[in-house]
């Protein structure tokens, strides 16, 4: 889905090789659409810039600006050469008018997000710490349909990145993954956790949740 | 939702169910999308907060199915059929076609969609506490920091100046100012100081919206006291904008052209030099940014209409009482609609309240309580009130 030069002339913006097309933190009220070219999205974890996301022409970014002006989760950075198209929220429902295609994607990534969001509040809402610990890494098998779950499986997070999946302190977090490693149900590592029967975090989840119902 | 459709195109299928029928049950994984054609579908699922079984009826001519075909994860809940049931079996490349002639359906999913997402963020932000933890305008800063250490410095840049436009008159602004500087005088991160620890602090405002009618301003020609005015520091231009792309003409470089360099580059120092309290050194270079004739785009309009800001501020530092009145009623009249107006506002009343003129202050001040949104700017308002 490419768009024609008169849309680009209204809403179209270039940006070169390594500059900010907007940053982690800053308020947002504008969606991007890429036209050509590639970009990054990247967090800064622990004093160290991370890439979450490659993202090329077609695709979208930046479109949690059209629910709510939030701070942006992540920043964003041209990897080449990008054009790209800006749209403001306030003129959301007219671009999709005229671009039912654009609509539709968005009308899946939204489906996705959904789903994915509401995965990380059940986490939210277990109390113990260790069971929101365990349901990450629960979360995280499932989104892997490859995996092995009979197997240990090997989870690329960080624990920072825990913490924020989680909504805890990172030292807290550092604590309940020191006694899952004590008692030798996970190995950590810098870039990754391996866990070494998933199978047994997901039934102490459901059994919990389950509790936590009723 | 209606899917307004009676013809279905050619590889849709029609399948027929008994009464107590399954169609999916939760957890399964389907990229198909039902359309309830005849009879009841009734779908069953579980509150993710309160674990509450929740039953939804599926009118006819309604989809169902749709977020999890879509979004590729298994089904959240359990269709059953109640009496005999006919539906539509549409794949996900039959539903994009359908949905894409019709965008007013597709606009309403999506407003449905986006309102359950608004709704979800807002759980979230309630378990954990309305992000409490942390300040985004401190955080802005630190990823600035972090850039300027790690010594790219265009994207520090960008990040202090994102911090100065979107959050200005917080705890570092005079520290990303200085950086900025810094990083255009060619410096790097070898002069690098260390700050302030990084603490959450809760001074966190936007100005944006302020659309105000104008009234009165006689200017007053006395000057006397000092100017006791907040030490607030003023924030920053962006180069580029949300209101722009409304504006339709646009389309912008991010590369700078030279001469907006220029007084982009005017404008860094004569306001690095207004945060060194080197007032004198700064006004000229305003009063050049004035003087200016052509504006070329968006950016320079807004560093022009700032530069009228910031000039009546620097007046009311050198105590010159009429002049800053003078330059910050013009900025009002000349641009109503600016970030600025409040601050003016403020201002105005700061240079009053110098002037010994305490009346007028006070209506000024006043104005300014009663403009929104209510911010850093009202509560230096109503602290100066007060203090009359």
């Amino acid at each position: 889905m490419i768009f024609d030069d008169k849309l680009f002339e209204k809403f179209g913006v270039e940006y070169a090789p390594n500059e900010i097309i907007f940053c982690e933190f800053e308020p947002g009220n504008e969606f991007y659409f890429i036209q050509s070219g590639q970009v990054k999205i990247v967090k800064i974890i622990n004093n160290a810039e991370k890439t979450l996301d490659i993202l090329e022409t077609g695709e979208f970014f930046g479109e949690m600006a059209i629910l709510e002006e939030a701070p942006r989760s992540a920043s964003v950075i041209a990897l080449g050469h990008v054009k790209l198209f800006r749209f403001h929220r306030d003129n959301f429902e007219t671009i999709l008018h005229g671009n039912p295609q654009l609509a539709y994607k968005l009308l899946m990534i939204f489906a996705k997000r959904i789903y994915d969001q509401k995965r990380r509040l059940m986490i939210l809402l277990l109390e113990e710490p260790q069971l929101k610990v365990m349901d990450v890494f629960n979360m995280l098998a499932e989104q892997d349909p490859h995996l092995d779950l009979q197997e240990a499986i090997t989870l690329k997070i960080t624990p920072a990145e825990v913490s924020s999946w989680a909504g805890m302190q990172p030292k807290d977090v550092q604590k309940v993954l020191n006694n899952l490693n004590q008692l030798g149900k996970i190995e950590l590592f810098n870039d990754k956790i391996i866990v070494k029967n998933i199978r047994d975090f997901q039934r102490v989840v459901t059994s919990k949740r389950k509790n936590l119902y009723s | 939702m209606s899917n307004g459709f009676n013809k279905p195109a050619s590889n849709i299928l029609t399948r027929t169910y008994k009464h107590g029928s399954i169609i999916y049950f939760e957890g399964d994984r389907s990229d198909v999308i039902y359309i309830l054609k005849a009879g009841r579908v009734v779908l069953t699922s579980i509150k993710v907060d309160t674990g509450e079984e929740i039953k939804e009826n599926i009118k006819l001519g309604e989809f169902f199915g749709v977020k999890s075909a879509i979004g590729h994860y298994p089904r959240e809940e359990t269709a059953q059929t109640i009496g005999d049931t006919t539906v539509l079996v549409v794949g996900r490349a039959d539903f994009e076609k359908m949905m894409i002639k019709n965008v007013s359906l597709l606009t309403k999913m999506l407003r449905v969609f986006s309102n359950q997402l608004r709704r979800i963020h807002k759980m979230q932000r309630e378990i954990l506490g309305e992000g409490e933890t942390i300040n985004p305008a401190t955080e802005l800063f630190k990823i600035g920091e972090y850039y300027f250490k790690s010594g790219n410095l265009q994207q520090a840049k960008y990040a202090y100046k994102r911090y100065l436009e979107h959050y200005p008159g917080t705890k570092f602004s005079d520290l990303a100012m200085q950086r900025i500087k810094t990083i255009d005088t060619g410096g790097s991160n070898t002069d690098f100081q260390e700050n302030a620890p990084l603490e959450s602090e809760d001074d966190f405002d936007s100005r944006s919206g302020n659309n105000v009618d104008l009234t009165d301003f006689s200017i007053d020609n006395e000057s006397s006291s000092d100017d006791s005015g907040s030490q607030e520091m003023h924030d920053f231009f962006s180069d580029d904008g949300g209101d722009n792309i409304l504006g339709g003409s646009s389309y912008h470089k991010e590369a700078i052209p030279t001469r907006q360099k220029d007084i982009t580059e005017m404008f860094y120092e004569a306001v690095s030099l207004f945060s060194q309290e080197r007032y004198k050194e700064a006004l000229p270079l305003f009063q050049k940014i004035l003087n200016i004739k052509t504006l070329k785009n968006d950016s320079e309009n807004r560093i022009f209409e700032k530069a009228h800001f910031e000039i009546g501020r620097c007046y009311l530092k050198l105590n010159n009482i009429k002049d800053a009145i003078t330059y910050l009623s013009t900025m009002i009249k000349k641009f109503p609609r600016s970030d600025n107006v409040k601050n003016a506002f403020l201002h105005i009343g700061m240079a009053f309240e110098s002037a010994g003129k305490t009346d007028k202050a006070k209506a000024y001040y006043e104005k300014v309580i009663s403009m929104e949104p209510k911010d850093s700017i009202t509560k230096i308002a109503m602290k100066n009130l007060k203090a009359i």
